[in-house]
């Protein structure tokens, strides 16, 4: 063991302390956070876009819609029947170390009839990715996480899209377990440019196949750490001629976040008003006609053990072509709270996406045994690098028996 | 394969030694896999079958069995995914007791265990007659270490007494008692307790 657990003791208790002086002082900011929240509610919501406008393309703050922003909605009636699908993905990422250069994307999905009894179908579709064209970019260097993340994504709207094909016309709720963004296009360097835009080329299709459909797509994001709504809380106690960069990175809400906002605001099984995006990071889904919005919900649920009645805050992102339909949109709020309704605020069916999705330490070691005997039979010799294997020689050590 | 043979597979062998073999299989029916039965499991390459008796029928938990064991009113379709689709296998072990091969039936521990991923099917009726007309399998059940020997027993010969016609069933039990008493024969209360399992 070379992490010296004795000398970090006293950094882990200074830690502690410091952890507990911010979130005492940040919860003082709260009330006064509260109180703007309803102030802009009833606010003029032209002036507000105004601003919102004024900010511009860089200010990362939530725009307000046509719902007020300080209202909260009770969940709607659960349909007595709803499709719920759900679909997660995991990865080998290549190891240039291992043996061989590859990697690999494993995508699970689910989909529930609820109210129907029927025993739920389940999916797992692995793939190797192996060939040349898979393994380098365009200018010749090795594929990054980002794109294999990327590559995970579409593939995971890719098995959303197939199974609400299957259920076209009947009320479907497809979860996914995160934002809707396709993270790539933010991450990528401008001269992987084109191969980043056939990759969302691909989730953008996925993202029509679902809106033909007709189902209600949302991403489920739990425990989010944004504070787009804070923002745009702030920007609205700011005057026109005020609205400056310096003036919008630096505010009395600093530090809060939206979930510690609505915590305090939305009570259990409750949304908060839509809210949609203004960033440009969203410009080419807007562009797809795919704009996205999104909202808090409380999934908590009153009677589940030791976290009983405790505030559970996700954020809940929507394309327009489900937020501004209010059956569609139904089915998001009360079919989450459904599937939250047994796991104490956590969907159930992504859930068991990601149980069917997740490729774990020893599968992954199976992958590799199964690789280097396929090597072996062609004529290949199978071979780690050598700090791979002198990594090996100091991990685990054996005891003596008699 | 037949399908009288499909309808008796009952799992595949996961781990085994020449003691017995552990094997599983995704959703029991409610007949096989049962505590007492007899099973086959391919060994050799064919070549021999290993015969079992089930003494242990497991199904291991996780978080979320215990999760939604607890949960208030789990929907129909989470209990039917949890007990139908999700992965977890229902184990059974069964005890060495025997094995078939070149024709006949041997009383003692096999050759070689089974492999990984051996098939095993339910001994069918006529089989477990065949196969328990001689009660020499009787002193390895009896000898197994750290498993309910005497209800294995007992569970055992009512199986193969049930395979039988109605009249030779009781004649049957009784040969099977006294083949008991004689390996019993210091421990009194154990046989009591034996003889009296065996009673319809």
């Amino acid at each position: 063991m070379s992490l010296d657990l004795p000398q970090i003791l006293p950094q882990i208790d200074a830690m502690g302390q410091s952890l507990a002086r911010r979130a005492e002082a940040l919860a003082q900011k709260l009330p006064a956070a509260l109180q703007e929240l309803q102030a802009m509610g009833l606010a003029d919501r032209q002036a507000l876009l105004e601003r919102v406008k004024r900010a511009g393309d860089n200010w990362s703050g939530a725009s307000p819609t046509e719902e007020p922003s300080h209202q909260t909605f009770p969940p709607p009636t659960h349909p007595p029947e709803l499709h719920v699908l759900a679909a997660d993905g995991s990865q080998i990422y290549p190891d240039r170390h291992a043996a061989s250069f590859y990697f690999l994307i494993n995508v699970g999905g689910i989909h529930i009839h609820h109210g129907s009894g029927r025993t739920p179908e389940t999916s797992s579709a692995p793939r190797l990715f192996f060939e040349e064209e898979d393994l380098y970019l365009d200018d010749g260097s090795s594929i990054t996480s980002e794109f294999i993340n990327g590559m995970r994504d579409a593939a995971e709207m890719g098995e959303l899209a197939r199974m609400a094909e299957a259920c076209a016309g009947q009320p479907t709720l497809a979860l996914l377990d995160n934002g809707l963004l396709l993270w790539l296009t933010l991450q990528v360097r401008d001269q992987h440019r084109k191969q980043a835009d056939r990759i969302l080329r691909q989730y953008l299709e996925h993202l029509d196949r679902l809106k033909a459909a007709a189902a209600a797509l949302a991403g489920f994001v739990d425990r989010p750490r944004n504070a787009n709504v804070l923002a745009l809380l702030h920007l609205s106690t700011l005057s026109l001629e005020g609205i400056q960069p310096d003036n919008l990175r630096t505010h009395p809400f600093q530090g809060l976040t939206d979930r510690a906002l609505f915590a305090q605001h939305l009570p259990p099984g409750h949304r908060s008003a839509r809210f949609s995006y203004t960033s440009r990071v969203y410009k080419d889904f807007s562009a797809a006609g795919h704009e996205v919005q999104f909202f808090y919900l409380n999934t908590g649920v009153e009677d589940h053990g030791p976290q009983s009645g405790e505030p559970q805050i996700a954020r809940v992102e929507v394309p327009t072509w489900v937020a501004e339909n209010p059956e569609r949109l139904g089915w998001v709020h009360s079919g989450i709270l459904e599937q939250c309704r047994s796991t104490g605020g956590f969907p159930y069916a992504l859930v068991r996406a990601h149980e069917l999705a997740v490729v774990g330490h020893a599968e992954r070691q199976a992958v590799q045994e199964l690789l280097g005997r396929a090597l072996l039979r062609h004529g290949l010799q199978p071979r780690i690098s050598q700090k791979a294997l002198t990594k090996r020689w100091t991990g685990p050590r054996r005891r003596h028996r008699l | 394969m037949g399908m009288d043979e499909q309808e008796a597979l009952i799992g595949r062998v996961t781990r085994c030694s020449t003691r017995g073999f552990v094997g599983a299989v995704h959703i029991p029916k409610p007949e096989v896999p049962t505590f007492g039965d007899f099973c086959l499991a391919e060994a050799q390459e064919g070549r021999s079958r290993v015969i079992g008796v089930i003494y242990d029928i497991s199904i291991q938990d996780d978080e979320l069995a215990r999760q939604m064991a607890i949960a208030k009113d789990p929907t129909r379709e989470q209990l039917a995914d949890t007990q139908r689709a999700r992965l977890v296998p229902v184990e059974y072990a069964a005890l060495a007791v025997g094995y078939h091969k070149d024709g006949a039936y041997h009383y003692t521990l096999p050759p070689q265990p089974p492999l990984t991923m051996a098939t095993i099917h339910a001994m069918s009726a006529q089989e477990v007659r065949d196969f328990t007309e001689r009660l020499d399998f009787l002193p390895l059940i009896l000898g197994a270490p750290q498993i309910p020997v005497d209800d294995l027993l007992a569970a055992a010969l009512r199986t193969a007494a049930a395979t039988r016609p109605e009249e030779v069933r009781r004649p049957y039990l009784v040969r099977a008692g006294r083949a008991c008493a004689r390996l019993l024969g210091r421990d009194l209360p154990r046989l009591e307790n034996l003889i009296h399992s065996l009673q319809p």
